[in-house]
């Protein structure tokens, strides 16, 4: 696979250092990016976001502008940029804040993304 | 009615997405997967999950450089903001007295941060800088190497010194902007200079203030260079601002997986209020 470090969410200090099998892709010149499946989920969440915005913008064009409840004028991209900084900071706050679950971190920004599409 | 769309222009932004991938993209992505794992070099990296981002929110070195930054910026901006206008307001409109005041005002912004920062540290010494020798003549007991106090007042001023141009300026540009007629109604209605400024020449300066604003938090907050060849961060830790915090922890202890869950952090501030600034900005431009 591209991403080198495919293993390393069960790499732990047990493993680590100890030859692996290396796999089809591989690739040498992309190994210092330290690329796991978590962390390339994450991009690829945020590729598909993207995706989605640009079939959206497609089906409605315009990017349905509006001023919301903060008194701004927002189209749709605008929050979508808010809500993904809303929820960086809702799960730094769950990290820093709490000991619980991270997902539940997740599921609250999601809930305040719905609300920043609606309302803001 | 139809629009033909033209798709052939997206070739033409294709560098530009390589460049941007290339120099900002890739090594964000990297810091990222940096930032949730270990590692001692060679490529070898062990997953430590959400750990780092925990250590630093807890980290009491953090929560001091954070705030020594918030503190510099937000004395940068009490500063540097009213002595720009201040200065901007006296200059000459016409004359001979324009190009002498504006090479005079761009020439500290011309030097590179290096260099100001050495030209400071020399200036300032104790004993042998005019600055710190004529303080201390004058009975002040100055040492910016030793007393955290004198060390900020020192920063501080380098710092005033070198970016006030920048306010100064943009304000002339905004004053400059300011049609005649506005002046000759307020002189009509008999209003004071005061009334003058706070009626007709702030609300005119509003838009270049709000850049200058911006412009100004952005290059305090993640001041580095400057403050990192006048007192390298000390005495102790006393102007170890984040920037600086920050390389010490990457470069100094190699401690690249903490390093890149900080710089996360601080990028997201940076997001945070850049964002906040810039709908601040758009606020009444009427986008839609």
């Amino acid at each position: 696979m591209i991403f080198t470090n495919l293993h390393a969410a069960t790499n732990t200090w047990n493993t680590v250092g100890k030859a692996k099998e290396k796999g089809l892709f591989d690739f040498d010149f992309i190994k210092w990016m330290a690329w796991t499946w978590p962390t390339a989920s994450f991009f690829i969440f945020i590729a598909v976001c993207i995706t989605v915005m640009y079939f959206w913008e497609k089906k409605d064009p315009g990017g349905n502008p509006r001023k919301g409840i903060l008194t701004l004028n927002t189209t749709r991209g605008d929050r979508l940029f808010v809500s993904l900084l809303s929820a960086a900071f809702i799960h730094l706050a769950w990290l820093g804040l709490t000991d619980f679950n991270l997902w539940i971190a997740s599921f609250l920004s999601s809930i305040f993304a719905i609300f920043v599409f609606r309302y803001v | 009615m139809n629009k033909t769309y033209n798709q052939k222009a997206w070739f033409f932004v294709i560098p530009v997405f390589v460049l941007v991938a290339f120099n900002a993209v890739v090594p964000l992505m990297t810091v990222v997967n940096y930032s949730f794992q270990e590692t001692f070099g060679s490529n070898v990296f062990a997953w430590e999950g959400t750990r780092w981002f925990k250590q630093i929110l807890h980290s009491e070195r953090f929560h001091a450089s954070l705030g020594r930054q918030f503190i510099f910026t937000f004395i940068i901006l009490l500063i540097q903001l009213p002595l720009g206008i201040a200065i901007a307001l006296t200059m000459p409109k016409k004359g001979w007295g324009v190009p002498v005041c504006l090479i005079l005002m761009s020439m500290p912004l011309l030097i590179p941060w290096n260099v100001v920062g050495a030209m400071w540290n020399i200036f300032a010494l104790p004993d042998i800088g005019f600055l710190g020798n004529s303080l201390n003549s004058l009975g002040f007991d100055y040492n910016f190497t030793q007393q955290s106090g004198d060390a900020w007042f020192t920063t501080i001023l380098m710092d005033v010194w070198h970016w006030t141009s920048l306010v100064v300026l943009l304000s002339y540009a905004g004053l400059n902007s300011i049609q005649p007629a506005y002046y000759q109604a307020a002189e009509i209605d008999g209003a004071s200079r005061w009334d003058i400024f706070r009626y007709i020449e702030l609300p005119k300066m509003k838009k270049v203030l709000t850049l200058a604003i911006l412009l100004r938090f952005m290059d305090s907050f993640m001041i580095y260079t400057e403050p990192f060849v006048l007192t390298g961060g000390g005495p102790g830790n006393a102007t170890n601002f984040l920037s600086l915090d920050l390389v010490k922890m990457a470069l100094g202890q190699f401690d690249l997986g903490p390093a890149a869950a900080m710089s996360l952090i601080y990028f997201l501030i940076v997001l945070l209020i850049c964002w906040v600034f810039y709908s601040l900005m758009m606020k009444n431009e009427g986008r839609t």
